[in-house]
């Protein structure tokens, strides 16, 4: 391994910094604009000031700060992966970067097959945008995916990429799959088609927010528990939260980790198992080909003429 | 500071949370899988040129040893048509030695001949010549009578031509 250069050392800590920044930025928000919690309160995101809009005004809250924050730390990864690569590939880092390019890429061909290639930094995009979101609630900060609104607007642009696919296979087409098999079915696979999304995001949104409720819930429980056993002793002692030490970490590392990435993971799958479903390959095929020929025929007339 | 209601939509949060993710899906393309990939593809086909070059390397290889065993075997065939060709040029030589000799010695025998008829034919004529004037002188001697030497000698030398006609070994 050659020696680096102090150049690109100095890159290389400016750009773990700038990662650091943001998250660190995001805890400082939390703490100097938390107020103190008074039992238990399970609220949504904390509106930072309200931007109106027409139709609906537009509240910056919590979700969209974190997210954006989230954003940042990714984008100095990316940049600090990707710093110094070379062609032999002499660092773990560019290994790393190689892995995850390559896994990604696997998992899009895998599950979506070789006309969806360059889905693979979408599908990286959702897992490490979830993942992250879900994650930040480890450093104590409120995590943008149990908002609805942050969960909805990832599913809405699966939404539309499904829609675009189906529409692929001709205009035609996807309208008539509304009435199949039987026409009366029509507005079932109406709502069927909105339910994608609306499922999507609510399965991730209250996966995410489900395990902050019980979190708390079970926190709280404990604290009255611990409460009940230890009362009769005089003093601070009465108060000494002894349930409350091992098992919320328990808890968390379900709720917090698993949970996390395991949402994440399945809303990127159910991103591509519905998309690559979506798009009506033998459809498309033909009308590719009817195309073509229509091409060849007027160049053949074309050149009778 | 308000709270948002645990479930409550509001369009453009939706539609911001909406650009945000195909922002990061930009950033991602653009900064790792560009990156990464144009790498990975230099290497591939750095490795792919390499594979190419030691296929080439290995066939040159197996054409140099094909090329050396044949010559190999056409050294055993080459020294074998050596041999037999210096034995053949060596065989004329000395033949041609030998006959080069015997001509010589031929050669050699019948100039010495040829010399040896010189030397005789010269000493048959000494001998005639001897014997000429010593008839001469004999006859001077016994007839003691002036003659016409001239007469006299061609007389002789007649005389002896009879002498050596008849004995025949001279020519």
């Amino acid at each position: 391994m050659n020696k680096k250069s102090m150049s690109f050392k100095l890159i290389d800590a400016v750009l773990i910094l700038m990662m650091i920044v943001p998250l660190a930025c995001a805890m400082a928000i939390q703490v100097m604009t938390k107020p103190a919690a008074d039992g238990v309160a399970i609220e949504g995101a904390r509106i930072f000031f309200t931007i109106p809009m027409p139709i609906q005004d537009l509240p910056i809250t919590e979700s969209q700060v974190n997210t954006w924050l989230i954003m940042i730390s990714l984008f100095f990864l990316c940049l600090y992966l990707t710093h110094g690569l070379t062609e032999k590939c002499e660092s773990r880092r560019q290994a790393f970067a190689e892995w995850i390019v390559e896994k990604t890429d696997e998992l899009v061909k895998e599950n979506m097959g070789e006309y969806f290639k360059s889905f693979s930094p979408f599908v990286c995009g959702i897992l490490a945008l979830s993942a992250f979101s879900s994650l930040s609630s480890m450093l104590g900060i409120f995590p943008p995916t149990s908002d609805i609104n942050v969960v909805a607007g990832w599913a809405v642009i699966v939404f539309i990429l499904i829609t675009y696919y189906k529409l692929k296979g001709g205009v035609f087409n996807y309208l008539k799959s509304f009435t199949q098999p039987v026409p009366v079915l029509t507005p079932f696979n109406i709502i069927s088609e909105f339910a994608t999304p609306v499922s999507m995001s609510f399965r991730h949104y209250g996966n995410v927010l489900s395990g902050t409720v019980i979190s708390a819930l079970v926190a709280t429980g404990l604290q009255g528990l611990s409460h009940m056993l230890l009362s009769w002793i005089p003093g601070k002692l009465g108060e000494f939260p002894l349930f409350q030490i091992g098992l919320p970490a328990v808890l968390s590392l379900y709720f917090d980790i698993f949970s996390g990435c395991m949402q994440a993971f399945i809303f990127a799958m159910l991103t591509m198992l519905y998309v690559a479903g979506a798009f009506p390959v033998e459809e498309w095929q033909k009308r590719m080909e009817k195309k073509k020929n229509r091409k060849k025929k007027t160049a053949q007339y074309e050149t009778v003429k | 500071m308000q709270n948002l209601d645990v479930i409550s939509v509001n369009i453009w949060q939706i539609l911001i949370s909406l650009c945000n993710l195909l922002i990061i899906f930009l950033l991602f393309k653009k900064f790792l899988y560009a990156r990464v990939r144009k790498f990975v593809d230099q290497r591939k086909a750095n490795v792919d040129a390499q594979y190419v070059r030691a296929d080439e390397a290995e066939k040159a290889a197996l054409a140099d040893k094909q090329k050396y065993e044949d010559k190999l075997k056409s050294v055993d065939a080459e020294a074998d048509a050596m041999i037999k060709d210096a034995t053949l040029r060596a065989d004329r030589r000395s033949e041609k030695i030998i006959t080069d000799a015997k001509e010589k010695a031929d050669d050699m025998l019948r100039r010495a001949q040829n010399e040896i008829e010189l030397e005789k034919k010269k000493a048959s004529d000494d001998i005639k010549h001897e014997i000429a004037d010593v008839s001469t002188l004999l006859a001077e001697k016994v007839l003691e009578r002036e003659i016409n030497s001239d007469d006299q000698r061609k007389f002789i030398d007649s005389f002896i031509e009879g002498i050596g006609d008849g004995d025949g070994s001279d020519k």
